[in-house]
């Protein structure tokens, strides 16, 4: 493995430029509530593996998408198991996401020059509450129905423009196969799409400007 | 020293580790078994005195999958020369078509498909003819095999 690693990496070269970093020595006071991020980055990436085999079954449409749902619990070998591994991971993304922004705040790590990567960190759990959000109708039953009925019209209570953001989200006047495609589409191509970005830009942040250490 | 290599090394087996069990999961998960175990059964459909001299007679067959009992529709149809039993489901996109007596054609309610009481495509986007269905007859009872 290290070898063919290595024949790879002489030629792309990703090591060496990030050999400062990854030697960097940790700086004073810090503990395992600084893993915090470490995990919501894994169980992120444990969503997109498990969402990515999950799509493999998932087909969005108004007439098969509950259908499919079913297919997966009952008849493909391992299918319930994937379901409840994203749908773990999932929650346990929200809540690894909001202990690691307690975490940041209790360490007033949001300080100069830290400023952005707080804005951009906030975007994260703002997505990922999306992501919550638009995964929760997939399923097409019920439960999913009504949820997103509930919670969509609360767009409408924004003064003025509500009824556009209502019409906007719901693709027209009821929660229909519009609705359900419009969240399929964000749940696996826009916000993980917007995600990866935003980490990318909230790692480089880190790497430039180092992790602040203990109060 | 000793310290960093033996941390190394658990990092090495841990990612080994989860390497060789996500990539078992995701070729079990993906590996269509129940697509292979599916077995032609035949169901009891009707009754050979039911059966058109000449015509089309749609039938249900009654079976039971997972916990819900579905009804299956299914065409059985008498040529005059030939006995057979023909799917409902239009070789377009999947809708099931209905046997349309005034015109002797099956039409389809969605994009306009039609065909004849042979299965045959006579209009309209469907690619290909209805498809066949298995049918055995036997003591006066009519059968149909299902892939289930
Ligand atoms: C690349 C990333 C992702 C892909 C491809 C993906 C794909 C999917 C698919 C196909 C479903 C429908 C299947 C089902 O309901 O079991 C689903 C459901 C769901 N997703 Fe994702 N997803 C991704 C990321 C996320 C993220 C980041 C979150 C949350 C923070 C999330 C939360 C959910 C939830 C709550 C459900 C409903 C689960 C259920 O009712 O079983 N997903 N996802
Ligand atoms: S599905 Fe029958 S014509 Fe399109």
């Amino acid at each position: 493995m290290g070898k063919i690693f290595d024949w790879i990496d002489s030629r792309f070269g990703v090591k060496q430029p990030h050999k400062k970093f990854l030697e960097r020595p940790v700086p004073e006071g810090v503990n395992y509530a600084f893993c915090l991020g470490g995990a919501s980055f894994v169980f992120f990436l444990m969503l997109v593996c498990s969402g990515l085999m999950l799509s493999i079954y998932y087909v969005p449409s108004e007439q098969e998408a509950f259908m499919s749902i079913v297919r997966l619990n009952n008849d493909v070998t391992l299918g319930a198991f994937i379901r409840s591994f994203h749908k773990w991971s999932a929650n346990l993304l929200i809540i690894t996401i909001i202990l690691h922004t307690i975490r940041v705040f209790i360490y007033k790590a949001y300080r100069p020059p830290r400023e952005l990567n707080w804005i951009a960190g906030s975007l994260t759990l703002i997505i990922a509450l999306g992501s919550g959000f638009t995964g929760y109708l997939l399923p097409w039953d019920q439960k999913a129905y009504w949820a997103t009925e509930v919670g969509t019209s609360m767009a409408s209570t924004v003064p003025f423009i509500g009824k556009y953001i209502l019409y906007l989200i719901r693709g027209g006047e009821d929660v229909t196969g519009a609705t359900l495609i419009r969240f399929y589409s964000m749940h696996i191509l826009y916000f993980p799409t917007i995600m990866f970005l935003l980490l990318w830009a909230h790692f480089h942040m880190i790497k430039k400007q180092g992790v602040k250490g203990g109060l | 020293m000793v310290r960093r290599d033996f941390l190394k090394s658990t990092v090495k087996i841990f990612f080994l580790l989860i390497s060789i069990i996500s990539v078992s999961v995701f070729s079990i998960f993906t590996y269509p078994w129940k697509f292979k175990r599916k077995e032609l059964t035949f169901f009891h459909a009707t009754d050979e005195e039911a059966l058109p001299i000449k015509g089309v007679r749609q039938v249900f067959i009654k079976h039971i999958r997972g916990n819900t009992q579905i009804n299956s529709k299914a065409f059985i149809v008498n040529s005059g020369s030939e006995l057979f039993a023909l799917s409902p489901v239009c070789t377009h996109l999947g809708c099931l078509v209905n046997w349309y007596r005034p015109k002797n054609r099956f039409l389809c309610p969605c994009h306009g498909g039609q065909y004849d009481m042979n299965g045959k495509v006579v209009k309209g986007p469907p690619p290909a003819d209805l498809n066949r269905m298995p049918i055995k007859i036997e003591d006066g009872k009519v059968y149909i095999g299902l892939r289930v």
